[in-house]
């Protein structure tokens, strides 16, 4: 396919620490994103986590 | 009457400032003694600035970082 | 990560489409049609600002599903206190009027705002994308089904997340630590580990981060209850992330958390006490009884739900354990060309590894479209600024209700009333929503009515609303600078809602304070520095040329910097995989894609000499024997690799069969050994890894001691192998090599750091002693090889930390700016780290971090330039004598002294600079200012506090 048929957008497929990353990611680059997310708010199981390891920073 | 100390908040951005504001949506109550004044990190925070609080009457300082 | 949060619900760039799934995807990579399913919310989350008004005033309860349903909410609720999009959104199946056309109450408590929409519906969207990149992400296992342990059957048995809840402060306890039977503290809480992973009958995988986070949920619980008793029954510790060792030793050191190596039989519980009773078996064979008041079961991770389905639709492949089907080689890419995967959906795996992928994915889907990139968004035209040089400062006041919640606690007409006589306020209002569209025309008239120069909103937190009223003033032509908040929301009628008197006071005084600082305020620009569009890579081994080949695939050019006479470093000496690939055919090609690529500069044989400027203008000399070389370039990638540490340990060096796990990798690959070194093998892990000299754990020696023992067991299956090792870390999918290992007959004989192994040489034969834990005594073997299981350490990092002024941690990898969030990035702008440099790690994790450190240089590279907040640092060079206190402190090296006419004098990197004023408040001459945070603003805010209360 010719390269002018190209889109410059890009689809992420959920809304976690994973699928936020790509998208800020992707934004940065020039790109516009479309996240997608299953449920009523982005953010994924990391939203739910009191502290991370190995430095206990709170996790929000 | 009962001594209410006057205390000045001098916060992070990025944490402390950020956890009064958690504070406030999670509603937690606290006696309201403080205010605070925002900066982008507790390492901008000079001596003088505590030193003319306590001077113009502040009962306690919180720097919060 | 609320800063990533807010940052995609902001990002103009960035469309989110929540409460929605994929129905359909069409076309082909580059330019696919897909169509997205947004269920209806029922609430407008353009118009709902959050304000929490309408909560009470519903009438139905459903489950927390946030808090893992330990608690109740209503049926229209925020699904937590930080979500984005921050609207609540109403539950269709507890809804009255979804479900009976009944009630109706919401619609009236938001009246005003009228955010609330029962009459939504389903929406198919139709959306054009080049490429698609999948993180649906993890669910936790279902505990019911391990029967035997009792979950969802004795109340005292909860998952890990649930535990992770109950320790939140924010959670439905609020932090305090009781169990679910009768509300009680508990006093001794077991963890069981490994529920549904490395178990044939759920999960045979490894969930990689089980032991992880059961750590520091036991560590978290004794800060909260420093009397508790907690132990953690296991079979492997796998605590192979960077510096996830040295907090396993502070568990079991500092907190003195048990950590018991055991196979459990089963859970039994006390119906009067409903306490649980654990018989577990422990490595010397004894049966044991032991009782707790809360166990909490380590659930591993599974895919997401909806994972299944997505991939359907999508039309890509799952492997067996249902994950993403993925290449060792090509860990992002998907079965179907211009769809990537990043994430817990490729392989259970903890945050940073998360967060690299995700950045890693990026590359790719950016490599392939990037002649199309900058097509589809557009910069904003803005009016130009008004001047207000020198004009006396004429501030308007705005003071918001947001609804009931500030408007309900503090007297608002009291507030805007005192700030009418503050001297310069020549405008103040009240606005039952100052964030709402109408609320913010009607700003902007007013700043052209009363020809206002400074804005003052009383409202909520400048955290999340000050930058959409700083594009509001900005509209209206007033600097950005020009902005000041009072929060009196957040900060106070949300957190004294009892005590209205004393929040109208403060909210009066945080109100006043923001005025005296808005006196002050002044016009600042957002410098943009331009950005050298070229990439500087150090170290030319698989990370490195990985890294400098995904920029070059986006269009940039970029120098690689080697400094032995070949490319591959450390692949070199890999010749094969655990998944049986050709180590060696990717190296090969991947050093031909790198020399036949025109964009990519390679230069073997060089050293880097000298480093200069900061990003976007970087000025690096470096060497080799012919010549002297000097580049700009626009970002560095530290790529400098590890090696295979030189055991001096087990007669390394001393005895011609004892050789390392690299070497015996390299002689099995060209079948160099004569069959009768095979005959008994002893290979011996962590050498030189997990000591007391070197804390870490290598991560990747105990995967290369099962691929070398697998292939010495294809090759000569008559061998004895014994493999005497702590743990076992087999994360991931590579647990199943672990079993294959087991099932071909190689013995694991455990061992702990009391009672190593003994290494000895008797008439040139090798003898080794070991004690074995079930038999319980000393084991002999005389092995005709020995193969170490040797750390890896870290190449010549010091140097270039040096010249780059990036930090090391303490086992001398690379530091990175922050350890779950910014994982390739450093905290100096502009430089970013991937591959052994920053911790052990293997071929495939190697390769999406160096994709992911070029994605995130290619920002910087793609935009062209570089714009910093106007909150930096400047330098009033008549005050400054350049004495460089200023530069020592900086972290972020963002100021540094230079030669001027007038001397030595400090000067702002303006383009790295973070505006966090360590320099401002230790220059001893105060020459260093901040942008909108002078020492002014600061002391006239304290003045206005201490002022008011004088007058009180």
């Amino acid at each position: 396919m010719s390269d002018s048929k190209k889109i410059g957008a890009v689809m992420v497929v959920g809304g976690g620490i994973t699928g936020m990353q790509a998208s800020l990611d992707l934004a940065e680059l020039g790109y516009l994103v479309y996240l997608v997310e299953n449920s009523p708010a982005i953010g994924g199981t990391m939203s739910q986590l009191d502290k991370t390891f190995p430095t206990l920073d709170c996790a929000m | 009457m009962s001594f209410e100390p006057k205390i000045l908040g001098i916060l992070c951005n990025w944490c402390a400032y950020a956890g009064g504001d958690l504070a406030g949506v999670s509603r937690i109550q606290y006696p309201p003694n403080m205010r605070s004044v925002r900066v982008m990190c507790t390492g901008r925070v000079d001596p003088v600035f505590l030193i003319e609080a306590f001077a113009k009457g502040c009962d306690g300082i919180w720097v919060g970082g | 990560m609320s800063p990533k949060l807010v940052e995609s619900g902001r990002h103009p760039n960035i469309k989110i489409i929540a409460n929605a799934e994929v129905e359909s995807i069409q076309g082909e990579a580059g330019n696919f049609k897909v169509t997205v399913l947004k269920r209806p919310r029922y609430v407008n989350e353009e118009v709902c600002n959050a304000c929490g008004s309408c909560v009470e005033y519903c009438p139905e309860i459903m489950k927390d599903y946030y808090n893992e349903n330990l608690v109740e909410q209503k049926s229209l609720h925020i699904p937590y206190p930080q979500a984005v999009p921050a609207s609540y959104v109403i539950d269709p199946i507890s809804c009255l009027f979804v479900q009976k056309n009944e009630c109706r109450q919401c619609e009236q408590a938001c009246k005003e705002l009228k955010a609330i929409d029962l009459n939504q519906a389903e929406e198919h969207l139709e959306i054009e994308v080049g490429s698609v990149i999948l993180s649906p992400g993890l669910d936790e296992f279902n505990a019911r089904r391990k029967k035997d342990y009792g979950y969802g059957e004795y109340p005292n048995v909860i998952t890990s997340i649930e535990f992770e809840r109950i320790l939140s402060a924010s959670g439905p306890f609020e932090g305090q630590i009781t169990r679910p039977s009768d509300s009680v503290h508990p006093k001794k809480i077991a963890f069981l580990q490994c529920v549904g992973s490395r178990d044939q009958s759920t999960n045979p995988y490894c969930s990689s981060v089980c032991c992880t986070y059961a750590i520091k949920e036991a560590i978290v619980a004794k800060e909260h209850e420093p009397d508790l008793d907690i132990s953690i029954f296991y079979m492997d510790i796998r605590t192979h992330g960077k510096n996830f060792e040295r907090f396993y030793e502070r568990a079991k050191n500092e907190f003195g958390i048990k950590f018991i190596r055991s196979r459990l039989a089963d859970v039994e519980r006390s119906q009067s006490t409903e306490d649980l009773i654990l018989n577990y078996v422990t490595d010397d064979g004894k049966h044991h009884k032991d009782e707790f008041n809360l166990l909490v079961v380590s659930v591993g991770l599974e895919p997401s739900k909806t994972a299944g389905s997505l991939a359907k639709t999508m039309g890509v492949k799952l492997n067996e354990e249902g994950f993403c089907q993925t290449h060792e080689f090509s860990p992002t890419s998907t079965t179907k060309e211009g769809v990537f995967v990043a994430g817990a959906f490729q392989s259970p795996k903890d945050i940073p590894e998360s967060v690299v992928q995700a950045s890693g994915s990026v590359s790719l889907a950016a490599g392939f479209l990037s002649d199309v990139r900058g097509t589809l968004v557009e910069e904003k035209e803005l009016v130009p600024e008004i001047d207000v040089e020198g004009q006396e400062p004429r501030i308007g006041v705005f003071v918001c209700h947001c609804g009931i919640n500030v408007a309900g606690v503090a007297d608002v007409t009291k507030l805007k009333e005192s700030a009418e006589k503050l001297d310069n306020v020549v405008y103040a209002d009240e606005s039952v929503y100052a964030c709402s569209k109408d609320s913010q025309e009607k700003i902007k008239q007013l700043i052209e009515e009363h020809k206002l120069n400074r804005i003052v909103l009383a409202a909520c937190t400048p955290r999340t609303h000050e930058p959409l009223f700083q594009d509001t003033i900005r509209e209206a032509g007033l600097n950005k600078c020009l902005f000041e908040m009072a929060n009196i929301r957040d900060q106070c009628t949300w957190v004294h809602a009892h005590e209205k008197d004393a929040a109208t006071q403060k909210a009066d005084d945080l109100l006043r304070m923001g005025v005296a600082k808005a006196r002050k305020l002044v016009p600042l620009k957002e410098e943009i520095i331009q950005v050298d569009p070229k990439a500087l890579v150090i170290g030319g081994g698989f990370a490195g040329m990985t890294a400098a080949l995904s920029l070059a695939n986006q269009g940039f050019e970029c120098y690689l910097v080697e400094k032995e006479k070949e490319l591959g470093g450390n692949l070199r000496h890999i010749k094969f995989t655990l998944n049986q690939n050709d180590s060696q055919k990717l190296l090969d090609e991947t050093i031909e894609r790198v020399e036949k690529n025109s964009l990519i500069k390679v230069h073997t044989q060089t050293q880097v000499k000298d480093v200069s400027g900061y990003i976007g203008n970087f000025v690096t000399a470096f060497s080799s024997e012919e010549e002297e070389t000097k580049i700009t370039h626009g970002v560095i990638i530290v790529a400098t690799g590890g090696h295979e540490y030189e055991p001096t340990e087990y007669l390394h060096g001393k005895h011609g069969d004892v050789i390392t796990q690299q070497k015996l990798g390299e002689k099995l690959a060209s079948g160099e050994l004569e069959s009768s070194k095979f005959k008994d093998v002893v290979m011996i892990q962590c050498v030189g890894s997990r000591t007391e000299e070197r804390p870490y754990c290598s991560r990747i020696c105990c995967s290369v001691a099962i691929k070398n023992a697998l292939k010495i067991k294809a090759q000569h299956a008559k061998s004895n192998i014994y493999i005497l090792c702590r743990d076992i870390r087999t994360y991931g999918f590579i647990e199943k090599y672990y079993r294959s290992a087991r099932e071909e007959g190689i013995i694991f004989i455990r061992y702990d750091l009391e009672n190593k192994p003994n290494v000895s040489e008797e008439n040139g034969e090798l003898q080794v002693s070991v004690f074995e834990s079930i038999v319980g005594e000393q084991l002999v073997i005389k092995p005709s090889l020995l193969a170490l299981s040797s750390a890896i350490i870290p190449n010549y990092n010091k140097d270039i930390a040096q010249l780059l002024k990036i930090p090391v941690n303490e086992d001398g990898f690379f530091q990175e700016a922050h350890v779950k969030l910014r994982p390739v990035d450093f905290s100096t702008d502009g430089i970013y780290v991937c591959g052994l440099a920053h911790s052990p790690k293997n071929i495939e994790e190697s390769l999406s971090q160096a994709n992911a450190a070029a994605a995130r240089a290619a920002i910087p590279l793609s935009r062209g330039h570089v714009a910093a907040e106007p909150i930096v640092s400047s330098v009033d060079t008549d005050k400054c004598f350049g004495c460089g206190i200023c530069e020592y402190l900086c972290p972020y090296s963002s100021i540094k002294v230079v030669e001027t006419e007038s001397g030595e004098k400090a000067q702002t990197i303006t383009a790295s600079c973070k505006g966090c004023g360590i320099c401002a408040s230790k220059c001893p001459r105060q020459a260093i200012s901040m942008g909108r945070f002078t020492d002014e603003h600061i002391l006239l805010q304290i003045n206005a506090y201490m002022e008011g209360l004088k007058n009180a």
